[in-house]
């Protein structure tokens, strides 16, 4: 409620803890699937806006301006980071609400799904599996299907 | 650098800052209810550019549009349930904080304190960044910046990712990075040095919005860059 949750996310700010990249654990990637009826099968699996092959020197220079994607991208990690660590009822659910409402808005932006159809999100834990450079994955949530037409909005 | 004008300084870059992170969340891929949360952020962050470089507004000064800024925030945090950009986040909302307490505050010295604070908290951020990481193992022995680009979610392109093959390559980076933020507080002794740093820092910080693309930490931690060098020359 107004202004208290706000002031309870604010105070960290204060006094903030700096502890950037201290470790470096097991990242989350968020894919997802569109089904045509909720009882159909989740298949195939996409990754949502994976990075591009080949990053150009010119194009990380224009993102120091305008970089909208990328940091959209960057707090959907941050959604699941807290989805998969969620401590309480409420976090989970605006986490799971957000990772849906922001992948069903960006398909539906880009033509990739119709409003009938039924869209699923997972999330992969990516990591290293030994001391070399082997890389494993492990899916750690995976959502219900959700009618498109009910995630968009204006 | 005189109080009042590192503290219009800042609010400038800050505003500039605000601007630009604004902007990001009002083209119409965004929806319309976080939309409504950014424009007033825009128009508010508009208003303070101006009146930070010396426009006259009626009724408004620098001191109530900060006020109104933090309001404005405090439905932009509950909106995305934390920052959405964490530490990018976490900085522009200190130095608002910051500035909205040496703006407002009735007495010169607690002004001067809360921006002080500011200073203290960016020489802090870099020194703190270095120690958890020279306390890891991983981060030593250059595996934890391997593992950043060989896994992680940071790597803006995938062909980025080749940097994970160069293990002595990041094992002096790690170690040049883990060096740099904690000498930080050393180049705090004289101007020139502190100058020196906070160019070092400025390059860092680019060198991260290029590969990783976190294009916000570049642009508001230079906005801070004000607060440390009137601290250095009002403390030594």
């Amino acid at each position: 409620m107004f202004p208290f949750t706000g002031l309870r996310l604010l105070l960290p700010a204060i006094v903030p803890s700096w502890r950037f990249f201290d470790a470096v654990t097991a990242s989350p990637r968020l894919d997802y699937a569109l089904l045509s009826a909720p009882e159909a099968p989740a298949e195939p699996w996409r990754e949502f806006r994976p990075r591009p092959a080949v990053l150009r020197p010119d194009t990380m220079l224009r993102r120091l301006l305008w970089n909208p994607q990328w940091n959209e991208s960057l707090f959907l990690v941050s959604l699941a980071e807290r989805l998969m660590s969620a401590t309480s009822a409420e976090t989970a659910a605006h986490s799971q609400r957000e990772l849906l409402l922001r992948v069903a808005r960006d398909l539906d932006r880009h033509a990739v799904c119709n409003p009938e159809d039924y869209l699923q999100i997972r999330l992969r834990l990516v990591s290293r599996t030994g001391p070399g450079d082997a890389i494993g994955e492990a899916v750690v949530y995976q959502s219900g299907p959700c009618a498109i037409a009910g995630l968009l909005t204006p | 650098m005189m109080l009042d004008g590192a503290i219009q300084l800042t609010a400038a870059l800050m505003a500039l800052a605000f601007v630009q992170q604004s902007l990001e969340h009002l083209r119409p891929a965004v929806r319309r209810s976080e939309r409504l949360l950014f424009a007033p952020r825009l128009v508010l962050s508009l208003l303070l550019l101006a009146v930070s470089l010396g426009a006259r507004l009626p009724g408004l000064d620098p001191g109530v549009l900060t006020l109104a800024l933090v309001v404005n925030h405090l439905f932009i945090l509950p909106f995305f349930n934390g920052p959405y950009n964490g530490g990018a986040d976490r900085m522009s909302l200190l130095v608002l904080l910051c500035l909205t307490a040496a703006y407002n505050l009735p007495e010169p010295a607690w002004r001067e304190l809360a921006f002080a604070y500011l200073g203290l908290q960016l020489l802090l951020s870099y020194f703190m960044a270095g120690w958890v990481k020279v306390v890891n193992r991983d981060w030593r022995s250059g595996r934890a910046l391997r593992d950043v680009f060989l896994f992680s979610a940071y790597p803006a392109g995938e062909n980025l990712r080749r940097w994970a093959e160069r293990p002595r390559v990041l094992f002096v980076m790690g170690w040049a990075v883990i060096g740099f933020e904690l000498a930080f507080p050393l180049t705090f002794l004289s101007q020139a040095t502190l100058l020196a740093g906070l160019v070092i820092a400025a390059l860092f910080h680019g060198a991260n919005a290029c590969l990783f693309g976190l294009n916000r930490f570049f642009w508001i931690w230079i906005c801070a860059y004000p607060s440390i060098l009137w601290l250095q020359e009002r403390v030594l």
